[in-house]
């Protein structure tokens, strides 16, 4: 693998643009989405991070059922009030349909960062703006990347167990209603019915116990871009649980009238996935499979007999609040102040670095299964909202 | 070849122009028991300051709503405001 310094498009922005890429320069005038580079791979090399990816998948997999068995849900801050929705949904297998591992890889060792599992972005970039890229600039190289296919086929799977319309549903930031409006094409190209709805605009109304929309329409089914963990802790945090099982009762799904516990209301993504998108899984990952080559130490209780690691807060967004430390000192963020969920220590993970620049690799999955990667570059070693995108390639 | 065959959009060029056209109703900033607060309690996340949608008042802080079973507002405070959610 390999990092190229490559000439931007002549008229990138307006291309980017074409595909629904708004948000291509920071505020800095620095570009977000950064062409002027690319990432080289051969196809042996993405086959081991596509095997990696569902490989650490099904860690993940185990490690949630030990989470629900002993009763793990408090030690990753999850409150107790959403315990017995997490334990059903986890059981009853609502639909879900994406999440992205941020993986480690220098060419050699592949470890896990973290896994986004809840409120990934990034998607539009990865799965259509990457794409256009090697179109128009490497036609004849190949890209891990087939996310656009997939989602369609998974609205499809999905078409006979959801209500219409599908409601797509984000806050107010234009990145993450990008996202969702991405999403959202691809769920009409499955041939669903679907409309957007801000998260604030969501109504309940107390009379029928059911959430509604702007024109006080019940909502069935909700794909949202929004954090489980800020949904609870918001006024209408109660009302959603009501809408899940076990609260809720079995409902009928489909035209063949599919009986399942999957609440009078599906969220999409489920709300187990509170387990995932959290931390603490890089703890019980470790603890469960010691040594694993695909994983790195990582604690829950401290750092341990780790010199050099980084501590990252259970429910930490876009590299908020991450301190990096290097053989005892602290090279980036700050371990001044206590966070009240707690935090992570996991061991440093040997990066790819090039230019200056520390490359990570996200691999997405698409139910479940491995379907493409988007790479974030930083100036530091820590990946946050400034992080650039950086297409790949692979022969 | 991992790559998709073909990527094309059939939504998403004129929803990425048109996302900030929302569509508004006249709102109340309430506390938990529908009485009127000051717009500046939602707009900052007064504990329970919420909005509901319809209905009618007095007009003046205190004053209770009545005529709407909907409330809005419940979701969408996190982020400042709202913010990104995505990561």
């Amino acid at each position: 693998m390999r990092r190229l310094t490559t000439n931007p498009r002549a008229d990138w922005q307006k291309r980017v643009e074409k595909v629904g890429l708004t948000y291509h320069t920071l505020a800095d005038g620095t570009p977000y989405w950064d062409e002027s580079a690319y990432w080289e791979f051969s196809s042996a090399e993405i086959d081991r991070l596509e095997a990696a990816t569902a490989e650490l998948q099904m860690l993940a997999l185990a490690a949630g059922d030990v989470i629900l068995d002993q009763d793990r849900l408090s030690q990753m801050s999850i409150p107790k009030a959403a315990a017995a929705a997490i334990r059903a949904a986890w059981n009853s297998e609502p639909p879900a349909i994406y999440g992205r591992l941020d993986l480690a890889y220098d060419g050699n060792s592949i470890k896990l960062l973290e896994y986004n599992a809840d409120t990934p972005t990034g998607l539009l970039e990865a799965a259509v703006v990457q794409w256009y890229w090697l179109k128009d600039c490497f036609p004849k190289s190949d890209q891990f990347n087939s996310l656009h296919e997939k989602l369609i086929a998974k609205w499809k799977d999905l078409k006979e167990y959801t209500t219409s319309p599908v409601y797509f549903a984000a806050g107010s930031s234009e990145e993450d209603n990008i996202t969702v409006s991405y999403m959202r094409d691809t769920a009409e190209q499955a041939g669903m019915h679907t409309r957007h709805i801000s998260m604030h605009q969501i109504g309940w109304d107390s009379k029928r116990r059911c959430f509604v929309d702007l024109d006080n329409k019940v909502m069935g089914t909700i794909f949202k871009l929004y954090p489980w963990e800020w949904m609870l802790n918001e006024p209408f945090g109660q009302n959603a649980l009501s809408t899940l099982p076990p609260d809720s009762p079995l409902q009928e799904y489909g035209p063949r009238k599919d009986r399942r516990m999957w609440g009078s209301m599906l969220w999409i993504e489920p709300i187990w996935k509170m387990m995932w998108s959290n931390k603490a899984l890089l703890a019980t990952l470790w603890e469960l499979n010691p040594g694993h080559e695909l994983l790195l130490p990582a604690y829950l209780d401290g750092p341990r007999n780790l010199s050099s690691y980084v501590r990252k807060p259970l429910l930490g967004r876009e590299g908020g609040g991450i301190a990096v430390v290097q053989e005892g000192k602290v090279v980036a963020g700050s371990l001044d102040g206590e966070n009240a969920q707690g935090y992570v220590y996991q061991a440093l993970a040997p990066m790819a670095k090039a230019d200056g620049k520390t490359a990570v690799f996200g691999s997405w999955l698409i139910d479940g299964e491995p379907a493409g990667m988007g790479i974030r570059e930083s100036s530091g070693p820590i990946t946050n909202n400034t992080s650039s995108f950086v297409p790949h390639l692979f022969h | 070849m991992r790559k998709s065959r073909e990527v094309h959009l059939v939504l998403l060029a004129s929803v990425a122009l048109s996302l900030t056209a929302c569509r508004d109703e006249q709102q109340n900033c309430v506390d938990a028991n529908n009485r009127l607060l000051p717009p500046s309690a939602c707009q900052t996340g007064s504990s329970g300051a919420h909005y509901v949608y319809g209905g009618s008042s007095g007009g003046n802080v205190g004053d209770t709503v009545v005529g709407s079973s909907v409330t809005r507002g419940g979701f969408g405070s996190f982020g400042g405001g709202g913010g990104d959610g995505g990561e």
